[in-house]
């Protein structure tokens, strides 16, 4: 029994290096998160035409990704 | 399976069947794996991961008398199995209409020559100063490579090329995602480098350089005018069209960026991301397009310079988005900061929400707000009785400003698995004066015109 | 560590086929062979036995020089594994999703705490909860070619391994003697490969769920899987209550008012055993599940 408190502790351990345990969710909570529309890059398509837009009318670009537009536009 | 039940057994339990067999099927298929053997449910559920999806869409955003865009996207990913997947993007646009140079307006005409040196334009009085020379298409061309490298841990790579009339842009990336926590937590880090190429129109004009404006002629109401009544062999012209000819050709710009981001999941309900983003140019940041006017005392024009900007830049951003899964839809927030050493802030605070009207249609309202201060060297004009500075642009894209969309997005799923969607968004652009004291005519002219666009979408999937 | 079982193989020519014997993971097996060429169906004895043997040996918990010592002492460190291990845990993988960590293949250090011998000594709640840090499979990382657990954790076959051995002797004899039909019955749990060809289905008694029957339980079967979960006899009864031996890996204790066994007819052994088992994790809802589930099955409570 006493080898069991030892790996306890050793477990213990482990899991506060590792962080954030009471952060996140199990495998089979991720119902929601695994639809298309909770993805961060659900609707890429129209980020990406938003992102062509305000980067060529405004002086900041990026921050979601890469701030190159690749376009004379600016 | 076929059982025959012993009737001298056990108690027997009603066999009625009440729902379809959520995990007798899957286990049914995860132990057939485990066996080898080929379970017919696998079979009866094909795997659409080898299949290539679509995602199309075509963009119109129209400015009030200005510019307008038509945008098209074709976007198709290809899932090699394993998580090893192909994106590639190819995005057409073509751009008309009518630019702000920068120029100031005035109560009097002004002419200006066009950017190619080859002919001119006349602004009326009070009239903001546009380039309606623009006129250009635009095709890009996007391919990215993502696939698991290790146990939680996926590379990304991805190349660019965008090719307009006088622009060349190339570039590659390349990013690391780890997953930690039971991936719940995801630490990334992107590299990109860009190589950016202009050939301006008439070559690269020269930095605070006279456009050689022809003084105002107010008899005429175009400049196009005025060439037809006095023919091409105007002397003033002609010395102009020369000093084109010595300006330089080609320039580029080198950019790198670096972003590292955390991703986040704190809940079965909400995932949160924060993104640090750096950003360095280098090269020519000019706009060669873009007109600084000088005025005098009395805010009248003297002279039209070409602007000139620092010959790099570096920004800084942090950016955090969270979503949160509702039972009807999802809330997405997303704020971002930014600054740079051309002492730019700006801070953009946006939000989506998508309200699911039915198991497959939804509206997602769409508000967006943005804000910036001015570069330092950002100057809606220059006074004649001071000495010129180093740097000077009048770009309001570079001045105090802030800007709000808001919009709406409908989108449907139809019966064979494809979506369609439909978005309009009105955009509005708000320069302000950053400080500027307006001489003379100046204080009784519009020099921060607001910017209206409307932006139309249409999205298809398939 | 357990002494190994004598490896020994018998036939024995019963009427209208024949019965082939040996002993394989702590339980009398049977493979009855629906033919009369006793010298095939020695040959087909002797593989399946070969078969369930080397799986016996290769994932024993009681055994110190196998893959699953290897696992279970690594400290942490990860241990390279050949296919059949990896499919083996991720289909332990796969039934901890569709069970929302119900189903625990790391939860067996709990097994060491309980003692289900009828008495009433309950481990004290400390010591469950040490063991509830010790285990998760949550905390496994399972990649393709490797496994790593966590120092302390110790993942045990038990729950798969004997219907596991019943399903790949089963395909063995499909590939051996495509013709015939052969049942594979490892201590209760079995698996057919095809149809008998006088009589559609086979017949074999299996030893009763409920202790108080002395008779066995007849059984018959003409295609597919059959396993039992639980038993009725591994129990601890203290202030009136009646804990079964089958532990919640969450809570640590055993499942509150669980069937006293399950057994479930499936497309494969290995399926209905993990059928049984996850009905008697839903506890009072066991039969509920497993009229979700549309299997022919049998609960005694």
């Amino acid at each position: 029994m006493k080898k069991i408190f030892k790996l306890a502790l050793v477990a213990i351990t482990v899991s506060q290096a590792v962080g954030c345990a009471s952060l996140g969710v199990q495998p089979w909570e991720r119902d929601l998160l695994a639809k298309d529309e909770m993805s961060l890059n659900a609707e890429g398509v129209d980020l990406g035409l938003d992102d062509h837009i305000y980067f060529s009318k405004e002086a900041t670009s990026g921050g979601r990704a890469f701030a190159g537009g690749g376009c004379g536009c600016n | 399976m076929q059982l025959i039940e012993h009737p001298s057994s056990m108690r027997f339990a009603d066999k009625t069947i009440v729902k379809p067999k959520p995990i007798a099927a899957s286990l049914a298929v995860a132990t057939c794996a485990l066996l080898g053997a080929v379970s017919p449910l696998a079979q009866a559920n094909p795997d659409t991961a080898d299949e290539w999806k679509f995602d199309t869409a075509i963009l119109y955003y129209g400015e009030t008398d200005r510019v307008s865009l038509v945008e098209g996207v074709v976007s198709a990913t290809k899932d090699f199995g394993d998580e090893h997947i192909f994106n590639g993007k190819v995005t057409f646009d073509g751009l008309t209409g009518a630019s702000a140079t920068g120029a100031v307006p005035q109560d009097t005409v002004q002419t200006f020559s066009r950017p190619s040196g080859n002919g001119g334009y006349a602004v009326a009085a009070g009239e903001t100063p546009l380039d309606d020379t623009f006129k250009d298409s635009r095709v890009q061309l996007n391919a990215q490579w993502t696939q698991p490298l290790a146990t939680d841990l996926r590379g990304s790579t991805g190349v660019h090329v965008s090719k307009e009339y006088d622009y060349l842009s190339l570039g590659v990336n390349g990013s690391l995602a780890r997953d930690f926590n039971q991936k719940n937590t995801t630490l990334s880090l992107g590299l990109s480098y860009q190589f950016d190429s202009i050939d301006p129109v008439g070559g690269t004009p020269e930095r605070l350089g006279s456009t050689s404006v022809l003084n105002s002629v107010s008899d005429y109401d175009l400049y196009d005018d005025y060439l037809d009544a006095n023919g091409s062999g105007n002397a003033d012209f002609d010395a102009h069209a020369s000093q084109y000819e010595s300006r330089e050709g080609a320039q580029d710009k080198d950019t790198i960026d670096v972003l590292f981001g955390l991703t986040q999941i704190i809940n079965r309900r909400t995932i949160m991301q924060l993104n640090y983003g750096m950003s360095v140019s280098d090269g020519y940041l000019n706009d060669p397009y873009k007109l600084v006017s000088v005025v005098n005392n009395q805010g009248t024009v003297q002279d039209t310079l070409f602007e000139s900007r620092p010959d790099s830049r570096t920004k800084h951003n942090v950016y955090w988005q969270t979503k949160y899964a509702m039972d009807s839809g999802v809330v997405d927030l997303s704020y971002r900061f930014a600054r740079d050493d051309w002492d730019i802030q700006s801070h953009t605070l946006e939000s989506r929400l998508r309200y699911n009207l039915s198991d497959n249609s939804y509206i997602q309202p769409h508000v967006r707000y943005y804000q910036q201060s001015a570069a330092e060297f950002y100057q809606p004009f220059l006074l004649s009785d001071q000495p010129l500075p180093t740097y000077a642009s009048a770009d309001y894209r570079l001045g105090d400003m802030d800007a709000y969309t808001v919009g709406v997005k409908y989108g449907q799923k139809l019966d064979n698995g494809d979506a369609w969607a439909v978005r309009v968004e009105y955009y509005q652009q708000n320069p302000k004066n950053a400080g500027f004291a307006e001489p003379g005519q100046l204080a009784e002219l519009e020099l921060y015109p607001s910017i209206k666009a409307l932006i139309v979408q249409f999205n298809y999937q398939f | 560590m357990r002494k190994h079982a004598i490896r020994e193989v018998s036939i024995e020519v019963r009427g209208d086929h024949i019965c082939g014997r040996f002993d394989a993971m702590a339980s009398p097996c049977e493979v009855l062979i629906d033919a009369i060429d006793s010298q095939q169906a020695l040959a087909l004895t002797q593989a399946i036995a070969t078969e369930a043997w080397r799986i016996e040996s290769k994932y024993s918990r009681y055994r110190d020089d196998n893959i699953m010592y290897e696992i279970n002492h690594a400290q942490g460190q990860a241990v390279a594994i050949d296919h059949e291990t990896q499919q083996l845990l991720s289909l332990a993988n796969t039934c901890f999703e569709l069970s929302e960590g119900r189903f625990d293949v790391t939860s067996g250090i709990l097994g060491q705490v309980w003692q289900f011998d009828g008495s009433d000594t309950i481990p004290s709640q400390t010591m469950i909860e040490a063991c509830l840090v010790c285990s998760g499979w949550e905390n496994v990382q399972l990649a393709d070619d490797s496994v790593r657990l966590l120092p302390g954790y110790a993942i045990d076959l038990g729950g798969i391994g004997k219907e596991y051995a019943v399903d790949r002797c089963v395909q063995l004899a499909r590939e051996m003697q495509p013709t015939w039909s052969v049942l594979v019955n490892f201590g209760g749990d079995i698996g057919v490969t095809r149809p008998r060809q006088a009589h559609p289905y086979w017949q074999v008694g299996i030893e009763h769920p409920d202790p108080a029957r002395t008779t066995q339980m007849l059984v018959t079967i003409a295609q597919g899987g059959l396993a039992t979960s639980g038993d009725a006899k591994r129990f601890l009864l203290k202030d009136g209550v009646r804990y079964g031996h089958v532990l919640d890996p969450q809570t640590g204790y055993p499942v509150k008012d669980a069937p006293r066994s399950v057994t479930v007819a499936g497309e494969n052994c290995t399926q209905a055993g993990l059928l049984a088992t996850l009905a008697i994790l839903h506890g009072a809802q066991a039969e509920v599940f497993l009229q979700e589930q549309a299997v022919t099955h049998w609960c005694l409570w």
